[in-house]
């Protein structure tokens, strides 16, 4: 039997999931982890490397959704990554609940990964980046236990998910100052205007 | 407000009051700040008290629907939202937002009501056809599976029932096809999958539904040429995408 599985998110997949739930303030955003299953069987370790944000609107529809993560498995498998999660951000501030939407595309997701993360963006935690520095990911993390059911991870104090460079949350408020998430491309937009790249490639330049 | 400025908000709505101190116009927006500040309680009140003088005002009728979701008592928006409607059934904007509000918990059939009814008023609204497209789509899959676990049959997503309605939804894709004039790419997608699920669902039974196989090389040929116009890099990738959709029986 393997280990208890820790998590951990690179600067850009993270920051990318940030800026897009900060582009659109005013619905839910949600987006999917990208990345490999690494680590020794004692000590698993899921590596998120990338992450693709999705989408802004009516995300409860299929159609959209299942095209999205057709291209997406196309795309990352030729790099020998796959899916291992999903985010999502809640419409209202004070929402910190995880939704039936986000445990379903989970529950999809878990079919070929049982490590799937999803992860659900702290708001409360993203405002206090402003007033003090911190150096753990604004998500909290969900995972699927024996019950088969997504519980939340780390409320018993443990941090099994963590930020793979410690300067994440630094980077990420620079470019929250400077604006930098109306760069930001999803597949809703991609869908709307095909010449935008919902990888992108050129954010981070 | 928007941007939350409060206080220059604040200050506006100061200048306003004293050169127009009995009007309503200014009353809502004293009556949203508080919403903005999040007084729920107060904003309520002041909403309230706008309606005694004028109980028809729809925006401030629209503004206490926000006001009760923005508190997270979806339901009671949602309760709200059915009311107005009723009196005001020709209000696109609630139609949409109920809609929206009802996709957003999952409950399909009630969304495509909304959207039924969006398209009844205004047919020629591509919007409208392609959300009802997408809430149909969802609701064979979901509808089927719900009856499936209940008759014990686990596992099994598809069934004839399902057929309907993704034909349903394979039309109302190519409405908005044919209202857009081709350019919708969400619609040209849609039409790809109905057709993939509906040749799923029809494997190794006499094929009744033999209807417009053109329809889904056309929509794939046209997502071609656009890609390749205006997104070449992605061009391999929805290459390989309308593949995995052909593969049928």
């Amino acid at each position: 039997m393997g280990g208890v599985s820790r998590y951990e998110i690179g600067q850009n997949a993270y920051i990318k999931l940030v800026l897009h739930a900060l582009k659109h303030k005013t619905s839910a955003a949600n987006g999917v982890l990208l990345g490999r299953l690494s680590g020794s069987d004692a000590s698993p370790v899921v590596e998120v490397t990338d992450s693709v944000p999705l989408f802004h609107s009516q995300i409860g529809v299929l159609a959209p959704l299942e095209i999205a993560l057709i291209m997406i498995e196309e795309h990352y498998g030729a790099q020998g990554l796959s899916i291992v999660g999903y985010f999502h951000a809640n419409e209202r501030f004070d929402d910190a609940e995880l939704g039936n939407i986000a445990k379903n595309i989970g529950d999809h997701i878990y079919k070929n990964l049982p490590q799937a993360a999803l992860l659900l963006l702290d708001n409360k935690k993203l405002e206090a980046l402003s007033k003090q520095k911190e150096m753990a990911p604004v998500m909290q993390l969900f995972t699927k236990d024996a019950s088969k059911s997504w519980k939340l991870v780390g409320s018993d104090g443990s941090s099994r998910l963590l930020l793979k460079e410690p300067s994440a949350n630094i980077v990420l408020m620079d470019y929250i100052s400077s604006g930098k998430w109306m760069d930001i491309i999803d597949f809703d937009d991609h869908l709307d205007d095909i010449s935008k790249d919902w990888l992108n490639s050129e954010l981070f330049k | 407000m928007d941007c939350h400025c409060l206080d220059v908000a604040q200050d506006c709505i100061k200048v306003l009051q004293k050169k127009f101190p009995e009007s309503k116009r200014v009353g809502r927006l004293e009556a949203m700040l508080l919403e903005a500040k999040g007084s729920w309680a107060e904003a309520e009140k002041a909403y309230l008290s706008l309606l005694e003088d004028n109980p028809l005002d729809q925006v401030i009728l629209k503004r206490r629907v926000a006001l009760t979701k923005a508190q997270g008592n979806i339901s009671g928006a949602i309760q709200r939202l059915i009311e107005y409607l009723e009196v005001f059934m020709a209000d696109h904007e609630a139609w949409r937002e109920l809609a929206e509000i009802y996709v957003s918990l999952q409950m399909y059939k009630q969304a495509a009501f909304c959207y039924e009814e969006l398209i009844l008023s205004q047919p020629m609204i591509p919007l409208y056809h392609l959300a009802y497209a997408d809430a149909d789509i969802v609701l064979d899959c979901f509808e089927f599976l719900e009856e499936k676990l209940e008759s014990g049959m686990q596992g099994v997503l598809y069934t004839l029932g399902g057929l309907e309605n993704l034909q349903t939804a394979k039309k109302y894709y190519a409405s908005t096809v044919d209202l857009t004039g081709g350019k919708n790419n969400r619609a040209l997608f849609g039409v790809c999958l109905c057709t993939f699920a509906v040749a799923q669902l029809t494997k190794g039974r006499n094929k009744e539904d033999k209807e417009s196989p053109e329809l889904q090389s056309l929509s794939a040929a046209a997502l071609e040429k656009d890609y390749k116009l205006r997104a070449p890099s992605k061009l391999s990738l929805l290459g390989s995408t309308l593949r995995s959709l052909k593969l049928s029986s």
